[in-house]
């Protein structure tokens, strides 16, 4: 059962007076449950993808068919383009978790704090009074689960990289995100911290069936995932 | 909550926020501080104006108001009058401590002007039960005074130290010897004590008539001194029992001669002996006052009691009309509340836009507040903006995003209104031992109290005025965030990510 699907988008930057076409019509279906890398060179669109993927960015609109559904995004059904802001805001919140390269956790934050962020901007005010106690068993679990349990109170800054990129994907897993998109999770890590980090991810895929959408350059990482989509010159290609 | 959360962190963790609520402090404490001196200013002119003048005066000419105690009896029957003192004013030659100046004397009956006035609060040397709180020494000489001392200032009356009788007494401002020394800590230090000495009074009496007559002069003892802490008043009045002042004056009842009549001598031919021609009495002339203070009802109006006053002086007048000497008509007496009086109307009017364009000023002043808060937020954003693309694919809105700057803006308002306001109240309460250490370590005397009237810089802060500042502050706070906030919320959250 497909759970999100790119159909033929396509995504244009603008630099200066120039435009650069990044993606050319590409096409990706993940089912529910799947772990697929998207693998390219540096520049072929992957990040993109991604983006357009976790409602962080919007397809051009003038590729787009609303008749055949070419050049938009569905996720469970639900074209991304139809949804409100307010709608892809929920959505991002509750449907998705983003893992970066570079980690991006706020430096002000503790290590608890951080992987609690989805869940403090998903609930609002009043709703995180009410699940306080709940979220932090669940964060706590989580960077137990991740061998950060004696951390909690640490700051980004006193954590190693592989230890940062954890934290990063407790807080992507903290909102139970039906859809994981994980960019470049070990670009910036030596290799056997990277080994790590796959697999946590891959113990996660197993045990609960996360769905992962993994962007990678790296062969190798690539090889971990179930599937391998290649994105080369804005169009994705199978294995 | 985010937006809760990390505006306690961004507080606590950076620098450049310090910054801000440093500006939002000192911009607060700034207008807080003018604007308390100058209104607390403005309330002591107010308040201490009508110390020695009451509510409404009846001023008449020259020749004086003759039946000032039938006028006071009718002023004090109507309801919208609580009170009245027949006063005389003079100039004078002062003489103390060997050396002489021009004042200003004023000739009162103690109670009936302490009714009107509340004058009898302004005596200084009265004792004293506990030292004030800075006075640790307890070197303030009020300590040591007998209770009931202030009586004699209050009635201005002096025992003869020689005769043990009665005798009329002055009461001086306290700075009109030059005699006394202000301390920081609130009390008088005397280098000479003047209820214990005496002083001279000259004055030129004027007839009926407007002229001239013999210069009088006449020793008396010093029942007490008074501050008004209204420098002009402190620094040039004098009070003296009203009858003395009368008699002084050549204002008080007098036996009227026969017009046209010439001092002579008599010869009586039948035994040669000579005697002095004697005018016939033809009537009395009575005592006479300069002016009616009226001090008005609770509840009544300044306006309303000038009113009163003058309709019972025209009944006051009617009912003398067969008299003589006559009473001034309406026409040749000034009636006017305290505040209309030439000089003060103008200058309470001054104060008051004076008070208007320094505040306008620093308000503007404090705008910078807005632009610094401004800057200070703007690059801020700059340097969160992946910090923004997280919480934006975190599922953050837009809104919420520029929430959390506008939420910080009016931490940082709030945080720093409230140190303003501590630092403009620790200022204000403590002016004047600051302005005193000022005047010592570096020469400089700000306050001026020839020119500010007052010895003291007024040190009130009024709580409405506070929040008003406090508020303006803050608001000041979120004006500044508005347009960094805005553009926070408007950032792109692919760009905000990829941001280095």
């Amino acid at each position: 059962m497909t759970l999100i699907l790119a159909n033929d988008v396509r995504k244009t930057y603008r630099l200066g007076r120039v435009d650069v076409p990044v993606l050319k019509g590409a096409t990706a279906s993940i089912e529910r449950g799947e772990w697929v890398a998207l693998l390219g060179a540096s520049g072929s669109g992957k990040s993109t993808l991604l983006h357009l993927l976790g409602g962080l960015d919007r397809p051009d609109r003038n590729t787009r068919n609303n008749g055949n559904g070419a050049g938009e995004v569905v996720f469970d059904g639900r074209a991304l383009t139809s949804m409100s802001a307010r709608e892809l805001d929920r959505y991002r919140s509750e449907s998705v978790g983003f893992i970066f390269q570079f980690y991006h956790l706020l430096p002000e934050l503790t290590v608890l704090e951080n992987s609690q962020l989805g869940a403090m901007i998903q609930h609002g005010r009043f709703g995180w009074m009410k699940r306080r106690r709940n979220e932090r068993a669940r964060a706590t679990e989580l960077l137990d689960r991740f061998g950060l349990g004696e951390r909690l109170r640490h700051r980004p800054a006193e954590l190693s990289g592989g230890e940062r990129q954890r934290v990063a994907i407790a807080r992507a897993l903290m909102n139970e995100p039906a859809l994981l998109l994980a960019d470049e999770p070990t670009g910036n890590l030596d290799r056997a911290t990277g080994g790590r980090i796959l697999d946590a991810l891959a113990a996660y895929h197993t045990e609960l069936g996360q769905t992962i959408v993994m962007v990678t350059h790296d062969e190798e990482v690539a090889n971990r995932a179930e599937r391998i989509l290649r994105l080369a010159d804005g169009v994705v290609e199978e294995g | 909550m985010y937006q809760a959360l990390l505006t306690r962190r961004y507080l606590l963790s950076k620098v450049m926020p310090l910054l801000a609520i440093a500006a939002v402090m000192l911009c607060t404490a700034m207008v807080l501080i003018v604007w308390s001196v100058m209104a607390g200013f403005l309330t002591t002119l107010l308040d201490s104006g009508k110390t020695l003048m009451g509510d409404v005066e009846i001023e008449a000419s020259l020749n004086g108001l003759p039946y000032y105690e039938d006028l006071r009896d009718r002023l004090e029957a109507d309801p919208a009058i609580a009170a009245s003192s027949a006063t005389v004013k003079a100039q004078a030659l002062l003489g103390v401590l060997g050396g002489s100046m021009g004042v200003q004397v004023i000739g009162i009956d103690g109670p009936s002007y302490h009714a009107v006035t509340g004058f009898g609060e302004t005596l200084w040397w009265r004792h004293l039960d506990e030292p004030l709180r800075k006075d640790l020494n307890e070197e303030d000489l009020r300590l040591k005074i007998p209770e009931g001392f202030e009586e004699f200032g209050l009635h201005l009356t002096e025992v003869d130290r020689e005769t043990g009788a009665n005798v009329p007494a002055v009461v001086l401002g306290i700075n009109v010897a030059n005699a006394n020394f202000a301390t920081g800590g609130g009390w008088i230090v005397p280098f000479v004590f003047m209820p214990q000495e005496e002083v001279t009074l000259t004055v030129l009496p004027i007839s009926r008539n407007g002229a001239p007559i013999n210069v009088q002069a006449q020793r008396f003892p010093v029942a007490n001194e008074m501050r008004t802490r209204f420098y002009e008043v402190d620094a040039n009045f004098v009070l003296i029992r009203r009858d003395a002042l009368q008699e002084l004056l050549r204002m008080d009842e007098a036996q009227r001669i026969e017009d046209g009549f010439e001092f002579g001598v008599i010869e009586e031919s039948e035994h040669g002996e000579e005697s002095f021609s004697a005018p016939r009495v033809v009537g009395v002339d009575p005592a006479r006052v300069s002016s009616v203070l009226v001090r008005a009802a609770e509840g009544v109006s300044l306006g309303e009691l000038k009113e009163r006053v003058r309709q019972v002086y025209a009944e006051f007048v009617l009912a003398h009309d067969d008299a003589n000497p006559k009473p001034p008509d309406s026409s040749r007496i000034i009636i006017q509340t305290w505040d209309e009086r030439p000089g003060i109307r103008n200058f309470v009017q001054a104060v008051k836009k004076e008070t208007a364009l320094l505040l306008a000023l620093f308000a503007f002043i404090s705008l910078t507040a807005v632009f610094l808060v401004c800057a200070i937020f703007w690059s801020m954003v700059s340097e969160k903006t992946k910090d923004i693309g997280v919480l934006r694919a975190l599922g953050a809105s837009r809104l919420g995003v520029a929430w959390l700057f506008l939420r910080y803006g009016t931490a940082i308002g709030v945080v720093g209104s409230i140190l303003g306001g501590v630092i403009a109240v620790l200022i204000v309460r403590n002016i004047n031992p600051i302005h005193e250490w000022i005047g010592r370590a570096l020469g400089i005397v700000i306050w001026d109290p020839e020119m500010y009237l007052f010895a003291d810089i007024p040190n009130q802060v009024e709580p409405t005025k506070a929040a008003i500042v406090l508020g303006a502050g803050v608001l000041f706070s979120v004006l500044g965030a508005l347009l960094p906030a805005a553009r926070a919320a408007s950032l792109d959250p692919v760009r905000s990510l990829r941001f280095e």
